[in-house]
């Protein structure tokens, strides 16, 4: 089977300065990944490439074999960094929402989560404070079976406890047979539960390997090997 | 998928358009009751001022609906599909020509609503007798015939007149999303760009406007049938041709050259 996601020379440019240069990248099915970098490395530009928020400079991106569009679309449940729920909308409505364009999308899980969360369903989007907006948009896109979860920033931006209820979140959610690609630069919070990381810098892809790999080569935690790759 | 991209498109901007349009009835009731009640022929100072009050209200309410709803459609219409809102737009598995014809449907419908209501109130207003229907009816005659420069008009004519207006409207409504659309192309300065895209499609419009006029006044020489106004056919024919341009523009720039922030 391809892999669900490959990246062949991808290549983007925001006038002269280069985002992501001439990326080579393959992410295999049913697997937990963590693209791990600094701030300003590439991760979002790669995942916004990913999801076709952004058209590449050249170079060609393939999901499930296919180039980002309609399809890819259906198989991609993507949590962006930022909040994108219309802020008059219900929570009730944006599950309505997914629900009316996400054939995967699970009703009762979305609910049964946010019932364990006491978000109301009857409570106005602009009414929920940051954090619980986040939730709300973490329940919404775990929610769905699909084939490639993209996380990017999930865990950034909110307190210990909630990390670890959107860490269990997403370990109790997803589909068993898809990958998810996690994005973060908190790397212990994150480290238990990768089966795999990508290290990116400066656009580039600078190490793709095992998480267990890591751990018995360098003989450190994947924290502690990426404080020294990544260190000023 | 158009359908329900609509359904949540009405669904966002009825809540603040609905009551906005109810401010123009609202403040047509209570103009036409004032102008009715011929308040200005009294002596009663009080009154005066306070017809004088109602009736400023009236055309100020007139002109911040109209320009309150082109300005919150054009916000509306760049959060949603360039902001942080288009993150969701963008990722869900429609069509971009969907996207595109959800959003011009339900922004032009209000635009015409609202100029509808207004047209509806002035006439109300200042028709002392006789059917209204009939009376708007008899006024889009009358622009259809100085639109013809002719003294009488067919049904056709009158048809064709409304149908030339409803193309000019949508054809606005793209010229829009066309500069929104192109104002992403620049890396910096995005809402700059638009706004003098913008300016730009205007002055070259003005120029096709003027090149019309000066053909219409050679022929007028040869005719002796002299009229300066825009007919139908070419306010159509030129609408349909932004139209198609504007669209084509727009999702261009969201199906191969979208760069959201």
């Amino acid at each position: 089977m391809a892999p669900i996601v490959q990246c062949m020379g991808l290549t983007k440019r925001f006038g002269s300065k280069t985002a992501l240069n001439q990326i080579y990248l393959n992410l295999e099915r049913g697997r937990i990944i963590g693209l791990l970098g600094p701030n300003g490395s590439g991760k979002t530009t790669l995942i916004k490439i990913m999801n076709g928020l952004l058209t590449p400079t050249a170079g060609d991106i393939l999901i499930g074999g296919l180039r980002p569009g309609i399809d890819t679309k259906y198989r991609i449940s993507y949590l962006p960094e930022r909040t994108y729920l219309q802020p008059g909308m219900k929570v009730m409505e944006i599950v309505q929402y997914f629900q009316d364009f996400y054939p995967d999308f699970r009703v009762d899980r979305a609910y049964d989560m946010l019932a364990r969360l006491q978000i109301q369903p009857y409570e106005r989007i602009k009414n929920l404070s940051k954090g619980t907006k986040e939730k709300v948009q973490l329940i919404l896109v775990m929610s769905r079976d699909a084939d490639l979860y993209i996380l990017d920033e999930p865990i950034a931006g909110v307190d210990a406890a909630s990390r670890d209820y959107i860490l269990h979140t997403i370990l109790q959610n997803y589909n068993r047979n898809a990958t998810i690609l996690l994005s973060t630069h908190l790397i212990s919070d994150v480290e238990n539960i990768l089966d795999e990381v990508v290290f990116i810098r400066c656009g580039n892809i600078i190490l793709q390997a095992g998480a267990e790999q890591i751990r018995q080569n360098e003989g450190k935690s994947v924290d502690r090997f990426f404080r020294e790759v990544f260190a000023c | 998928m158009l359908g329900r991209l609509m359904k949540y498109e009405w669904n966002a901007t009825w809540q603040l358009l609905v009551p906005a349009n109810l401010l123009i009835v609202v403040m047509t009731i209570f103009a036409t009751v004032t102008v009715r009640l011929d308040v200005f022929d009294t002596d009663n100072e009080g009154i005066v001022f306070s017809a004088l009050i109602i009736m400023l209200s009236y055309v100020g309410s007139m002109l911040v609906v109209i320009i309150g709803t082109a300005i919150y459609l054009i916000h509306r219409f760049y959060t949603s599909t360039y902001g942080d809102q288009g993150y969701l737009l963008h990722t869900l598995p429609v069509d971009k020509h969907h996207i595109i014809i959800a959003k011009v449907l339900v922004s032009t419908a209000w635009v015409m609503l609202s100029f509808l209501l207004m047209y509806m109130s002035v006439q109300i207003l200042f028709n002392e007798e006789g059917d209204i229907f009939t009376q708007i009816i008899e006024n889009v005659k009358v622009s259809a015939m100085l639109w013809a420069g002719a003294e009488d008009v067919s049904v056709f004519a009158i048809i064709m007149t409304l149908i030339a207006g409803l193309s000019a409207m949508f054809a606005r409504t793209l010229k829009i999303t066309a500069c929104i659309s192109l104002g992403q192309l620049s890396n910096n300065h995005k809402v700059l760009s638009a706004f003098g895209i913008y300016f730009l499609i205007y002055i070259v419009q003005k120029i096709v406007n003027g090149i019309y006029y000066v053909i219409l006044g050679y022929i007028n020489t040869i005719t002796a049938d002299w009229h300066y106004g825009k007919s139908w056919e070419y306010v159509l024919i030129t609408s349909l041709i932004y139209s198609v341009g504007f669209y084509l523009v727009t999702w261009y720039i969201m199906e191969k050259k979208l760069n959201l922030d």
